[in-house]
């Protein structure tokens, strides 16, 4: 039993065409319940694709996606997942409550569970008086909290980030990620996290995912023995650098073998 | 500020008015200033004072109830036009935003359609209008009237709508199709609402649109108890009584500032949570 098992997976854009791109190929992964697994990469290595195939909002070219023991489309259908992006993307016309119950009243609740979900999730991201206010009188990181909230509203059991905390300024990140470590923990979430932060996906991770791009596939997996417990003593830890040492190392094996291709950031 | 323009107006007007060539300016025979006459240029308290007389002549009816009940019917007509206008423009936005097949073919010919004149198209909807006769339903003249201010207002609404309805952001569209939200659902939870800080001013252009059609049509095929047949029937008189067509002219601005007005006040209740910064 896994969360996600790919197979295979191969994703080609504009295939036949003159801009033909392969933005994945023969990728295969597999993520446990309640794993915290991170792909990371340079621009144009797959990983944001990657995403998008778990999710099903986009479909593999070849290969095959399972998510919560389902085709990927089945578990689209049934909301098996929540999914957070770089922009927290709150409706600025729907107070934060009326963000939160957006997937709810989507699948059909009725007002009052609505409500007393959001109140609990409101909780859990310990924003509980802000649920009238409207987003753009938060901050960016409260913005992301609420992000979070909306994406577990339904009590999905994974949750898609596509480097959430990207945005965000150092302080406020570090912070999002204790916030976040501390969410998955108490609701038992599996997640699937893009970054292209080093330490963010060390500190946050059981397992780094490291993707090369042209074509995007993976490199690396590196494990990262730091135990369930993780707090701001964790980054000063020797398995922590080594952790990032063996990233970055896998990172660097690839740079290494392009050099000489020019432009990388593509 | 709004009043201070309208005295620098009538300042204006009047310097003009005590100054200038009461035969107006010739040059090599072509008059280009304007003639200062009594006829050519009333003072201005005369237009207004024009407004407490008769009608007519020993008529209890004054001016000023005239072009009220004129203004009032003229403005039920706008307001037909308007939300006729309304419902097709965003009826068109929401097929040629599903559609892309739809907004190619589709929206050339609505830039065309703007640049028919107005004054040509008017006999011919009448004409239309009175050959329809569905069962009961007899076309109305008005209707003429109301249907080309919809069909001056329908645009800046699809436009400005459709424009709306594709400002959602990827990742907003993303995240509806995460939680298997239909098209439908899509178009009502986000691209609607994304869209009415673009629908707004649209809408308001709409409106003094759908104002001047229905004015225009009103002179141009002559229909009776309207605003624009009040203008005419003025402005025939002007030699003997040359300030009033000036107020069935202040009419036909009021109207269309009373319908601005409305527009605006439904601006300001729809926007009144939104984040204060405009699109443009």
């Amino acid at each position: 039993m896994s969360a996600v098992s790919i197979r295979n997976a191969s994703k080609v854009f504009n295939l036949g065409k003159s801009n033909q791109v392969d933005a994945l190929r023969n990728v295969s992964l597999d993520v446990k319940p309640g794993e915290f697994v991170s792909l990371i990469g340079p621009s144009g290595c797959g990983k944001s694709t990657l995403l998008r195939l778990i999710a099903n909002l986009l479909e593999p070219t070849n290969g095959d996606v399972v998510v919560n023991d389902k085709p990927a489309a089945q578990a689209r259908l049934d909301q098996d997942y929540g999914m957070a992006f770089q922009q927290a993307g709150l409706f600025e016309w729907r107070t934060v409550r009326k963000n939160i119950e957006l997937p709810l009243e989507l699948k059909g609740w009725d007002k009052n569970a609505r409500a007393l979900r959001a109140n609990e999730m409101l909780q859990l991201v310990q924003l509980p008086e802000f649920g009238d206010h409207y987003p753009w009188q938060l901050s960016g990181g409260m913005q992301q909290r609420i992000a979070i909230a909306r994406a577990l509203a339904a009590h999905p059991p994974l949750l898609l980030m596509d480097e959430p905390f990207g945005a965000l300024d150092e302080m406020t990140r570090e912070y999002m990620q204790g916030e976040l470590l501390r969410i998955c923990a108490a609701t038992r979430t599996t997640v699937v996290f893009v970054t292209h932060s080093i330490p963010e996906a060390v500190y946050l991770s059981n397992r780094v995912v490291v993707m090369s791009p042209r074509p995007g596939r993976i490199t690396k997996v590196v494990d990262v023995s730091l135990g369930g417990e993780r707090n701001e003593d964790t980054r000063n830890r020797t398995v922590f650098f080594e952790a990032i040492t063996a990233v970055r190392e896998g990172l660097r094996g690839m740079h290494a073998a392009h050099v000489g291709l020019g432009n990388d950031d593509r | 500020m709004f009043v201070a323009a309208l005295a620098l107006v009538v300042v204006i007007w009047e310097t003009y008015k005590a100054l200038g060539p009461a035969d107006g300016g010739t040059l090599l025979g072509v008059r280009i200033l304007p003639r200062t006459s009594e006829y050519a240029m009333p003072h201005v308290w005369d237009m207004f004072s024009r407004f407490n007389r008769p009608e007519v002549r020993g008529s209890d009816r004054s001016v000023f109830d005239a072009v009220l009940a004129g203004a009032w019917y003229s403005f039920r007509l706008s307001a037909a036009g308007f939300v006729m206008g309304g419902v097709v423009g965003v009826g068109l936005a929401v097929l040629m935003a599903r559609f892309k097949l739809v907004q190619r073919g589709v929206l050339p010919y609505l830039v065309v359609s703007q640049t028919v004149p107005l004054i040509a198209l008017a006999p011919l909807v009448v004409s239309w209008g009175g050959k329809l006769e569905v069962g009961p339903f007899v076309w109305p003249r008005w209707l003429s009237a109301s249907v080309l201010g919809a069909f001056l207002a329908f645009f800046p609404i699809a436009v400005g709508t459709l424009r709306g309805l594709a400002a959602a952001s990827a990742a907003s569209v993303e995240l509806m199709q995460s939680y298997a939200a239909s098209w439908t659902k899509t178009l009502f939870k986000l691209r609607f609402p994304t869209a009415v800080p673009y629908m707004v001013p649209a809408f308001r252009l709409g409106a003094s649109a759908s104002v001047i059609g229905v004015v225009v049509a009103e002179i141009s095929t002559g229909l009776r108890g309207g605003i624009g047949r009040l203008i005419i029937e003025y402005a025939r008189e002007a030699t003997g009584d040359p300030a009033k067509v000036y107020t069935a002219i202040f009419g036909a601005a009021a109207l269309g500032l009373t319908m601005a007005g409305v527009v605006i006040a439904v601006d300001v209740f729809v926007m009144r949570n939104r984040p204060k910064e405009s699109v443009s």
